[in-house]
């Protein structure tokens, strides 16, 4: 009952508010709107396409016309400048090795040339050995004349100084020696073998 | 009766089915007689979905241009009114909800704003006078958009349930009870209407 009495106050506004005029839908006007809205679906992407396009375009060509900016001025300049630095401190750092490979090159020498002067004259080594056997020829020949009354032998032995180092002083201290046995022996026997013994004598000399 | 009725109910639809082929053809036609067919009964149901505010011309002719532009992917099934009912249902939401976010919500401002007025063509059986009129109408707006949907479609537009939940989307049980509850709601803002 109440559901029939709400519809009926229901339709009967509806009545009391419909217009005189039916409503006119304009058909060309939906055609327009349509073709419009199938114009703006259709190009707007392509449009957007295109100008984000020509957007990347300009800022490519901006970028790469942009001139330097006083900042990049300064900082290529200081750039520069570090670059010239790091080519002096080479420089200087190849220089100061250098220098310290000639010093150390320098000690090296002075080390070897010491050693090389702390090594004795083989020459003169030689001739200090050669001294020392004509000495202790003349010592053992010496010996044998002065204490042994060895003459012979001490004369075999003078001889043999005289023989192998004539250059030798002690060569000349054997050639003495064979001088005063020569004395000695003619005080002793004037007449004996005066003769032979200057024979001998010259012989040697 | 009632077989008469739905021979006629697929008589129209085959009806339909056959403009929107022709449609999807490219006849040009077809959608002005889809237009000359439905366009009164759409426009009755903007006026009453928005509150009789009386000139729903704009709102018809966007509806119509988004059957335009919707009707090559309609897949019939449904019939084309239910179809066509359905945009306007949706078209008037969008546009109420619109029209409120400019109103700031404020019925008595809404009420003026939507243009009312009073009734100019007083043709009915039982005459409604401004005041009773206004309150109808004020009792209507106020209900929120899933009570006074169904309210429309069910008292003015007088369709089943079965076609109302399709074009709602809601379930009949859901419907029922909406318009249960919209009923309850309708009968307290009118009570002194109701009794006289």
């Amino acid at each position: 009952m109440t559901e029939d009495k709400i519809k009926n106050l229901l339709q009967q506004a509806d009545k009391a508010a419909r217009g005189a005029n039916p409503v006119r839908v304009d058909i060309s006007v939906i055609h327009r709107r349509a073709s419009r809205k199938y114009m703006i679906n259709l190009v707007a992407p392509l449009a957007t396409a295109a100008v984000l396009m020509v957007a990347l375009g300009v800022l490519t060509v901006m970028f790469r016309t942009a001139e330097p900016k006083p900042e990049q001025g300064k900082i290529t300049m200081l750039e520069n400048r570090i670059k010239q630095l790091q080519v002096r401190t080479n420089a200087s750092l190849s220089l100061i090795q250098e220098v310290l490979e000639e010093e150390r090159r320098r000690s090296r020498l002075n080390e070897l040339e010491a050693q090389l002067a702390s090594i004795p004259d083989p020459i003169e080594e030689m001739q200090k050995q050669v001294d020392k056997t004509a000495f202790i020829l003349v010592y053992q020949a010496d010996r044998l004349y002065r204490e042994l009354n060895q003459t012979d032998l001490a004369i075999e032995n003078y001889k043999r100084v005289i023989e192998l180092f004539p250059a030798n002083r002690w060569a000349q201290v054997a050639r003495q020696r064979l001088s005063e046995i020569e004395n000695e022996k003619s005080n002793k026997t004037n007449s004996k073998g005066d003769t032979q013994w200057k024979t001998q004598n010259a012989s040697w000399s | 009766m009632a077989e008469k009725i739905d021979a006629e109910k697929h008589a129209s639809n085959r009806r339909d089915e056959l403009l929107v082929e022709q449609f999807r053809r490219g006849d040009k036609s077809a959608f002005e007689r889809i237009v000359e067919q439905y366009s009164a009964d759409v426009a009755a149901l903007a006026n009453r979905l928005l509150g009789w505010p009386g000139d729903v011309e704009d709102v018809t002719q966007d509806i119509f241009l988004a059957v335009f532009l919707g009707l090559k992917k309609f897949r019939c099934d449904c019939s084309l009114k239910s179809w066509l009912f359905t945009i306007t249902i949706n078209k008037c939401r969008s546009y109420r909800q619109k029209w409120k976010l400019r109103q700031l919500q404020d019925i008595p401002i809404l009420l003026n704003g939507m243009g009312m007025r009073l009734p100019h063509t007083n043709t009915g059986v039982s005459p409604m006078n401004a005041e009773e009129f206004n309150r109808v109408r004020l009792a209507v707006a106020v209900l929120p958009t899933k009570y006074r949907e169904p309210v429309v479609l069910r008292y003015l537009q007088e369709l089943g349930t079965d076609e109302i939940s399709r074009i709602l989307g809601v379930s009949k049980n859901t419907l029922n009870v909406r318009l249960s509850r919209a009923k309850k709601r309708l009968k307290e803002d009118l009570a002194e209407l109701i009794e006289q």
